[in-house]
């Protein structure tokens, strides 16, 4: 089943061309890595399969609904969507637990109830026992477990992460894109944006993006010679 | 690769025969380097004339073991006091041909997708293997491996970056 589809997506900034044409679709359980140079687009196509931005032409469906006809894409973004970014994650005045209950409680859930479900949360990331501590006490793996939890809150079906291993070392790198592909295996929708490949290698499938568009593999042209 | 040294990391540990040799090699280094049995006697052959290691006798159900000597117990301590060096390497296919597209002038950008999505396909394997592999030195092996995939990743990113460049 497919959780977002994008669909001849193309963004301009002004005068420059930030997507020309990108068809993209995450199913769920498929973890997509998309990769290339800044400036190649990245961001753009993850905010917009996000609903965080609109794009100037073609269309982008969310568990079938075209975001082109939804008028609060905030409520889509809420229930539907979990953002995880390289930083500027969590609120440095709120424990680890009433960060993850925050969107919820946003969202019109009694806070006894949003509370439960953010110590659910994160225990499925391994982060219960620092529920109680503030960011600032939290190593950067730690602080990272914490922002997936609250992207996972209340059934959210499309996990969207910009660079979520920014500077953290190889080895926690790898627990938290362990903890992407265990969320993609039990059936939520995936999509990674990094540069590293190491990284990108645990998706099912990764996608290069070029100067705004999907490069593909082609075959390479001899010039004849002069 | 060091078969003998491996072998003798082996018998460090104890007695062993043959065949458990192989097994063992094999379930360390995750199944990265295959080995025949013809090697491992080939092997513990040499080591014995070096005076590394000496028949052990039997075990109870009859196979002829071997165990370390003092003399193997201070190669092997050598060995792991040696870095690699990083002489003699095989000369890199991957390097020639992208030196030879620059030279023919062939769209190198093409030459460097049409490998990085090849080797992106063998990080992704390993990547699985990691996901599946059985104790920390399978997982240390494949790690070895997928930061050489890594490096040629970025490499490629690199001769990208410049070659367009150039072209400006």
């Amino acid at each position: 089943m497919t959780v977002v589809e994008l669909r001849e997506v193309t963004r301009e900034h002004g005068r420059v061309h930030a997507l020309r044409g990108v068809s993209l679709e995450v199913a769920a359980g498929e973890l997509v890595a998309v990769m290339g140079p800044s400036g190649s687009g990245k961001s753009t196509l993850l905010n917009l399969a996000g609903g965080l931005d609109r794009p100037t032409s073609g269309g982008v469906t969310i568990e079938g609904r075209d975001l082109a006809k939804v008028k609060d894409l905030a409520a889509i973004r809420r229930t539907s969507v979990g953002y995880v970014f390289q930083d500027l994650n969590l609120i440095p005045s709120l424990t680890a637990a009433e960060n993850v209950m925050l969107p919820r409680e946003l969202d019109g859930v009694r806070s006894g109830r949003a509370r439960a479900e953010a110590l659910e949360a994160l225990a499925e990331v391994g982060a219960e026992e620092v529920a109680g501590r503030f960011p600032e006490e939290l190593s950067g793996g730690q602080r990272q477990r914490v922002a997936i939890a609250r992207a996972l809150t209340g059934e959210r079906r499309l996990l969207l992460a910009d660079e979520p291993t920014g500077a953290l070392d190889t080895a926690t790198g790898d627990e938290i894109l362990q903890l992407l592909r265990t969320r993609a295996d039990a059936g939520a929708a995936v999509l990674l944006v990094t540069h590293e490949p190491r990284y990108a290698a645990w998706a099912d499938r990764v996608i290069y993006l070029r100067d705004g568009r999907i490069a593909e593999a082609n075959a390479v042209r001899l010039e004849s010679a002069r | 690769m060091s078969i003998r040294h491996g072998l003798l990391a082996l018998l460090h540990g104890g007695a062993r025969y043959g065949y458990q040799l192989r097994v063992e090699f094999e379930a360390s280094t995750g199944a990265a380097w295959p080995l025949n049995i013809g090697q491992v006697y080939t092997t513990l052959a040499r080591l014995e004339r070096d005076g590394l290691v000496a028949p052990g006798g039997e075990d109870d159900q009859g196979r002829a073991v071997y165990t370390i000597t003092e003399a193997g117990r201070e190669e092997l301590e050598h060995w792991f006091g040696t870095p690699v060096a990083q002489t003699d390497r095989p000369r890199d296919e991957l390097a020639i041909k992208i030196a030879m597209a620059v030279s023919a002038g062939v769209e190198v950008a093409e030459v460097v997708q049409t490998q990085r999505v090849a080797t992106m396909r063998a990080l992704q394997q390993l990547t699985k293997d990691k996901r599946a592999a059985d104790g920390l030195a399978q997982r240390l092996v494949l790690d070895s491996l997928i930061f050489k995939a890594e490096a040629e990743q970025r490499w490629l990113d690199h001769c990208e970056a410049v070659s367009k460049e150039k072209n400006r």
